[in-house]
């Protein structure tokens, strides 16, 4: 999610490798894109972790360590 | 080739017998170039690949010659695993010093009129032209003197911790000889070259390097800004610099650059000038081997992609050298879990596009250095259409090295700079960092395929920390190195096939 609809699909798709279109939108997000403020999530425990000035701060704190 | 050019030529040769060299066409240069000591055969790689020539490498440590047509200069300059760049006048393998001091300067004095000096100097002038049109592109380029007076500004605000090569070679450009101090945790100094020249200190020998007069401290202007486009007609200004090594020899480096010095003056009736100097000519003595050259290199390129220091930024060429050392292949990712200013993974980004980098330290201070760092490459890529830069493969994350955001077994290449216990960290510290950082680094590297190459200068405590993760990493090779005075090693390791154990962890 980049705050508008990103145009990709939650999984990639079977023969993903293949899909120019796909890859092209993977390609843009990935490469082309730089989030400067945000957050990344953990898809698994919901974790923020902001991001500042194009840099994701991932440290943890002391209960997580 | 073009065609134009072989007509010409056989012109000449119908015309006039043997046609003149024509300047960039024939002309053939022997180069000598400085590299980090230790990573000679990495640049001899380099040159081959780049260049096509073979390259000799000197007993001389940290120098290389190799031979090429004059017109593959542009290339030669564009070389990453050099410091500086000479053209070899005429080079001695094994030169008989008379024992006696005022003879053997004699002969030196007398060796001027005997060198051969005419093509070495067309090769000069054609690296000034080529010189002058970079200059003319670098203006709006943050490598230029003016904001080089700036980061030196900041790097000193560091305090007494801050002593480092860095320092020193910048201060080579200004010809102020730099005494020896020999103070606690001071690098051995480099004297007035950026060169390696002085730097192993053998117990029994004596080097010292000097140039050939004491100029006044006045600094900052650099020769460079001295020429004044009409080079050709007035009077050349030069100065000769002496590195001397060997403990046989009966004079000093100053002795031997001051009276070849006086020398050259004689023959050529250049005027001597120690800070707007527009040839430098280098007299290299490392015990019987001597080598004459012209300097083709005023500033050290192994700053350059680096324009906001740290106190402890690693040299772009030494960077260049652990990563050639892995074998980066395209599509491998690339990670450097300390980056510090960023130094590895922007040389990895300009040289292997075709890798994704992934930078990360602990400290913000120098994550936003390398940020900034990063901005600098991005402004340098800007086209001039669109104020949208090219993208570069690199991303930098602020992490923790002992817990790292990624997956088990996900990276191809792990290459940093680990802490030296003496500028950062402590040396205790690092008994229990280094396991931990080659267990966690061994866990996100793919097994079988991963490579790590890791530089240090604590070597006892990593291979304490190495013997514990035998299981993991494998030493295969090492390469001796010094980075600002201080003995350090690169080792190349490669991860075993055994899987890490997943990590019960956070992530």
């Amino acid at each position: 999610k980049l705050g508008h609809p990103s145009e990709l699909p939650p999984e990639p798709v079977p023969n993903y490798e293949e899909d120019e279109e796909f890859l092209r939108r993977v390609h843009h997000v990935l490469l082309e894109v730089e989030v400067l403020e945000g957050a990344l999530q953990c898809p698994d425990s919901g974790r923020r972790f902001p991001i500042s000035k194009g840099v994701p701060n991932m440290l943890l704190t002391e209960d997580e360590a | 080739r073009q065609p134009g050019m072989a007509e010409a030529e056989a012109a000449g040769d119908a015309a006039l017998g043997p046609a003149p060299a024509q300047e960039g066409a024939e002309l053939a240069a022997v180069i000598g170039a400085t590299v980090p000591t230790g990573f000679e055969q990495t640049a001899a790689e380099e040159v081959q690949e780049k260049l096509g020539s073979a390259s000799r490498i000197s007993r001389d440590r940290g120098k290389i010659y190799f031979e090429v047509p004059a017109r593959s200069l542009p290339q030669v300059h564009r070389l990453r695993s050099v410091d500086n760049l000479f053209v070899v006048v005429q080079e001695f393998k094994d030169y008989q010093f008379k024992e006696n001091k005022e003879d053997a300067l004699k002969d030196l004095e007398d060796l001027v009129k005997k060198l051969p000096w005419t093509d070495p100097l067309k090769v000069w002038e054609l690296n000034n032209s080529l010189k002058k049109k970079k200059t003319k592109r670098r203006k709006h380029n943050l490598q230029s003197p003016a904001s080089r007076e700036k980061l030196n500004d900041g790097r000193e605000e560091g305090g007494a911790d801050q002593n480092n090569s860095n320092d020193q070679e910048d201060c080579a450009q200004n010809p102020v000889a730099v005494e020896p101090t020999g103070g606690q945790d001071t690098e051995k100094p480099q004297g007035v070259t950026s060169r390696n020249g002085v730097e192993e200190e053998e117990d029994n020998e004596q080097s010292d390097v000097k140039v050939e007069v004491h100029a006044s401290s006045e600094s900052g202007t650099k020769a460079g800004d001295s020429q004044t486009g009409e080079g050709e007609a007035k009077v050349l200004r030069f100065r000769v610099t002496c590195n001397r090594a060997g403990d046989k020899h009966s004079f000093t480096s100053n002795e031997a650059a001051r009276d070849f010095g006086g020398a050259v003056q004689e023959h050529f009736q250049w005027k001597a000038d120690m800070t707007n100097f527009d040839v430098e000519v280098l007299l290299n003595i490392h015990n019987n081997e001597v080598v004459v050259g012209i300097a083709l290199t005023e500033e050290s390129l192994h700053r350059r992609n680096i324009t906001h220091f740290g106190p402890t930024t690693l040299r772009s060429t030494l960077a260049y050298g652990m990563l050639r050392l892995c074998d980066p292949q395209p599509t491998d990712i690339i990670v450097d879990p300390m980056c510090g200013t960023g130094a590895i993974p922007i040389e990895g980004a300009a040289e292997w596009p075709y890798c994704y980098h992934i930078a990360g330290d602990n400290s913000p201070q120098a994550v936003k250095r390398a940020a900034n760092n990063i901005c600098s490459l991005l402004r340098r890529n800007e086209s001039k259409d669109s104020s949208t830069a090219l993208g570069v493969p690199l991303d930098i994350i602020q992490w923790d090295i002992c817990n790292l955001p990624l997956r088990t077994g996900s990276v191809d290449i792990v290459v940093t700079d680990m802490p030296f216990g003496k500028r950062i960290g402590s040396k205790k510290k690092n008994w229990d960092l280094y396991p931990a950082c080659l267990m966690e680094m061994g866990r996100i590297c793919t097994p079988g395929t991963g490579r790590a190459v890791l530089l240090t200068q604590d070597k006892k405590c990593f291979a304490k920390a190495l013997s514990r993760v035998g299981h993991i990493w494998r030493r295969a090779q090492t390469v001796w190195v010094n980075v600002g005075g201080l003995h350090a090693a690169v080792y190349l390791l490669r991860r075993t096939w055994e899987r890490a154990e997943e990590r019960r962890s956070f992530w």
